[in-house]
């Protein structure tokens, strides 16, 4: 690659992003839809401007360059991404920088809960159903009754454990200690 | 800042129940959430237990559905005593009208679904009776393509509106579960594109809030408090 001067080096931004979605989601999938966004918001010529690239991505955070003055215009279209691959899912901005190495130390959790799968009833009269995962106090509720969730287009009805016993005063509802 | 969604639906409306919403707005950065259920789906699942989540003040308004002008008024003047914040379910040119009309109602909820938008008359009713005007992003999350592109043209005439008459602004998602909930950050990112200037929708986020302190406070009628 060509060596540029300091002075003319193109000078880029990181967004560190987390995507919650309802299932899996590989790289690819998500790569695809962010361009589609993209296209679809901006067009050819914001496409160009703002020179997104997918740095990384786990499966649950990555990171995102992108030009140092569109980060406006990123984070628009990365809010108008709702599912991805056909999983309702949703990107979380959770913070800009101007190096990959402070973007990852920042933004990116070291430690995560991990989902847990194992499954349960969940039954509360009117809502009723299996648990899909729970991470931290949320919960995901796989409903008996399909029409539940139809007005929303996702898979799953989104509890809390404030709602299956409520009786937990300390509770400050930070998940994941994040 | 004081940031409120202002126009969110819980179970059985949408899919979340208002805990759920309520803890994933307050990882977003809201400082309150408006829980405005249709009123044909009636009440939220277990709503006293969103109180427990801390450090998010959770405000259950109502959305009301109503398909005629007169029961419109007849609703909101029922309603008025008992919620805090009363949102109207708009789209159809001549609800988003009598709605505008209306000074019991706090906010005309997407008023830009079908494609009528409001129009000169209900624009100056909005300013008379201090009504505020939800632009809902929603749509420009879900929509591509065409159908968006409509949807734009009709709310970037109704934003020159809203500046011309000087109409209180607010913006929100109508989400129906967390998924579409979109942090403040990125709403003020959205309504940029549509031409909204970054204080104004920083204030249009934060209007709630003012708007339900003062509902809250006890009115005898228009302009004398109780103390």
């Amino acid at each position: 690659m060509r060596s540029w001067l300091p002075v003319l080096r193109d000078r880029r931004r990181y967004i560190a992003f987390e995507l919650e979605a309802e299932d899996r989601v590989g790289r690819s999938e998500l790569v695809g839809e962010i361009r589609a966004a993209q296209a679809s918001l901006l067009g050819d010529d914001g496409a160009a401007k703002n020179r997104l690239r997918v740095v990384s991505f786990d499966g649950r955070f990555g990171l995102i360059r992108c030009s140092h003055t569109r980060t406006e215009e990123c984070r628009a279209l990365l809010a108008t991404v709702h599912s991805v691959g056909g999983t309702r899912a949703a990107m979380r901005v959770r913070g800009i920088s101007g190096t990959i190495k402070a973007a990852t130390e920042k933004y990116i959790p070291q430690s995560i809960l991990q989902p847990d799968e194992n499954k349960r009833r969940v039954d509360l009269g009117t809502v009723s159903g299996s648990v899909a995962r729970v991470i931290g106090r949320e919960i995901d509720l796989c409903p008996d009754d399909r029409k539940m969730t139809e007005g929303s287009g996702t898979r799953y009805v989104g509890l809390t454990s404030f709602d299956l016993c409520g009786e937990d005063i300390d509770a400050d509802g930070t998940s994941d200690g994040l | 800042m004081n940031f409120y969604e202002c126009n969110l639906h819980a179970l059985p409306d949408g899919s979340d129940s208002a805990s759920r919403l309520a803890l994933a707005a307050k990882r977003l950065g809201y400082s309150g959430i408006v829980i405005t259920n249709h009123t044909t789906t009636g009440q939220p699942f277990r709503y006293d237990a969103a109180k427990l989540v801390g450090g998010i003040e959770v405000v259950f308004g109502i959305e009301i559905v109503a398909k005629d002008q007169r029961s419109l008024h007849a609703r909101t003047a029922s309603l008025r005593e008992k919620a805090d914040f009363i949102a109207v379910h708009g789209g159809d040119e001549k609800i988003n009208r009598a709605a505008c009309e209306d000074p019991n109602v706090d906010l005309l909820a997407h008023p830009h679904d079908g494609r009528s938008g409001i129009g000169v008359a209900a624009a100056k009713a909005a300013r008379d009776n201090q009504v505020a005007i939800a632009l809902d992003l929603g749509p420009v999350i879900r929509l591509r393509g065409g159908s968006r592109v409509r949807w734009m043209e009709v709310v970037r005439r109704d934003l020159n509106l809203i500046e011309k008459f000087d109409l209180d602004l607010m913006i929100s998602t109508g989400a129906r579960s967390h998924l579409d909930l979109r942090s403040p950050k990125d709403l003020v990112a959205l309504a940029a594109l549509l031409g909204v200037e970054r204080e104004r929708a920083v204030d249009a986020l934060a209007l709630p809030k003012s708007i339900i302190y003062l509902n809250r406070r006890r009115w005898a009628s228009a302009g004398v408090e109780i103390l």
